[in-house]
């Protein structure tokens, strides 16, 4: 990666689906918590949406870390999308451990009312990531 | 398992037979005095040969995005290539209405490129078996030798006797167009079921260091018999940008090495092959620069796989995993 690239703010990449994770983030903005800057949220219609190409980019072309955000399994707005979401990443994740690339993709499960959850989980990814980088 | 014996003359019969229906046609192996490859035989079999000890290709490539239209195909060839044809069909990309697959025992393979004049073929089949050529790195890692996958396979027994047995009604049906008795097949056959791979671990910078050749010709992508997407995301400027999108990146990101985006193309084919990819050293038997491809592609797919317990090409009938699911598995998949 670019020396560029290194010296930077952590920039997280977050994909999250417009009928639960993305509404929870919303919340958090109407409630003012806050969560840190360098995450950057990705609407999605769905979860199972998100192509492992868009995560493998964002990373390899930057970002610090990747996470993909739907609804809990049995509650996906389309019946089963995220029951796919849960196979895809699970594998990608397999690959990333066998390019020993540790911890920069993350999947969480977070429903439109869980606002807290959300803030909880994308902070504690960023805080991680951000020791990871001293 | 009951199959029938095979004797040479009785190949000529089966395959001569099958091939007097006027729209029926064998993909195989051709060998002549001056060379041996892929053939498509049409009428009668003349000089087929059931092995083929140079890889240049694999087979299930030429017939992608066939939908057979009333004809008869049958498909006579190694075991990765007859996994690559079985994925094929669950991907939709073939109809396996009017085709037959048998796959024949594969001793291994040494690369096409590698051979110095294909004059010195030898006369006898046991001959392949025995003989102690240099093997591709795909053939000696191979995860499936047998021919047991398919409709049918061609299968040697340990005194090089040959044997065709059917695993579904189609194979059957083919079969039983040879004269002979069903019998059980010998168990102790000449070559084994391999064993387990090993879990395949690497990281960035050896990929890095391995691709520093890499033209991004994509000829890896273009041979590669189950990356079948007709819009590859590679042919868009989003993924590998070229020209005014080039530039536009570059002045909103900053320098770039040239080609641009050798990482992000074959991690992200790796992944998108990962379910399908059968191992069979066709990227790597395709690629310019000598890049040790099927080593990446082949250990990713089979540590994936093997996270639903899945290997692609084994069975008709087995879902391709990311198109299926258990509504109570993966629990630690959540962080
Ligand atoms: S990969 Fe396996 S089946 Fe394919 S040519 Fe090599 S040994 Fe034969
Ligand atoms: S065939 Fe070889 S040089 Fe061409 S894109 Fe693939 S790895 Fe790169
Ligand atoms: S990725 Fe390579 S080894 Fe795997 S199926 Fe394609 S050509 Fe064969």
């Amino acid at each position: 990666m670019a020396e560029s690239i290194k010296n930077k703010n952590i920039e997280i990449v977050g994909f999250a689906c417009s009928y639960c994770s993305f509404k929870a983030s919303e919340m958090a903005g109407s409630l003012r918590m806050k969560y840190p800057e360098g995450v950057k949220l990705i609407e999605v219609p769905c979860s199972s949406r998100v192509d492992p190409a868009f995560i493998i980019k964002a990373l390899i072309e930057g970002a610090d870390g990747v996470f993909v955000a739907g609804c809990h399994p049995g509650d996906c707005h389309f019946i089963k999308g995220n029951y796919y979401t849960r196979r895809k990443i699970a594998a990608l994740k397999e690959m990333f451990n066998a390019f020993s690339i540790d911890g920069r993709l993350r999947l969480f499960w977070v429903s439109a009312s869980e606002a807290r959850r959300f803030v909880d989980k994308v902070t504690d990814m960023y805080n991680n990531i951000k020791e990871k980088k001293k | 398992m009951k199959g029938k014996e095979l004797k040479s003359r009785d190949i000529d019969s089966l395959f001569n037979g099958f091939l007097r229906d006027e729209g029926s046609i064998i993909l195989g192996f051709k060998k002549d005095t001056i060379t041996i490859g892929h053939h498509v035989f049409k009428g009668n079999i003349k000089d087929f040969s059931l092995i083929n000890p140079f890889f240049n290709a694999n087979g299930a490539l030429y017939f992608r995005r066939l939908f057979s239209k009333g004809s008869r195909l049958l498909f006579v060839l190694r075991p990765c290539e007859i996994r690559a044809y079985v994925e094929l069909i669950k991907l939709t990309q073939m109809e396996r209405e009017g085709m037959i697959a048998i796959s024949v025992d594969c001793p291994g393979t040494e690369s096409v490129k590698e051979t110095k004049g294909m004059t010195s073929l030898p006369e006898d089949i046991r001959d392949y078996f025995k003989e102690d050529t240099p093997k591709r790195w795909a053939c000696i890692n191979c995860r499936e030798k047998r021919g047991v996958v398919g409709d049918g396979g061609i299968r040697l027994d340990k005194d090089f006797n040959m044997w065709i047995i059917p695993y579904t009604e189609k194979g059957e049906a083919l079969i039983a167009t040879l004269e002979g008795e069903w019998t059980d097949v010998p168990q102790d056959m000449a070559i084994k079921q391999d064993k387990e791979p090993e879990v395949f671990k690497t990281d960035l910078d050896m990929l890095k260091k391995d691709l520093s050749k890499c033209i991004l010709c994509m000829n890896c992508r273009d041979m590669c018999p189950v990356c079948y997407c007709v819009d590859c995301v590679f042919n868009t400027d989003e993924y590998l940008p070229k020209g005014d999108a080039l530039l536009n990146k570059i002045l909103r990101t900053g320098e770039v090495d040239l080609p641009q985006g050798k990482e992000l193309f074959h991690l992200i084919r790796m992944y998108h092959v990962s379910q399908t990819c059968v191992g069979c050293g066709a990227c790597e038997e395709a690629c310019p620069q000598g890049i040790p491809l099927t080593k990446y592609f082949k250990g990713i797919s089979e540590r994936l796989q093997g996270l639903f317990s899945y290997m692609s090409g084994r069975d008709f009938n087995e879902p391709i995993p990311y198109t299926t699911f258990k509504e109570d598995e993966l629990k630690n998949a959540e962080d």
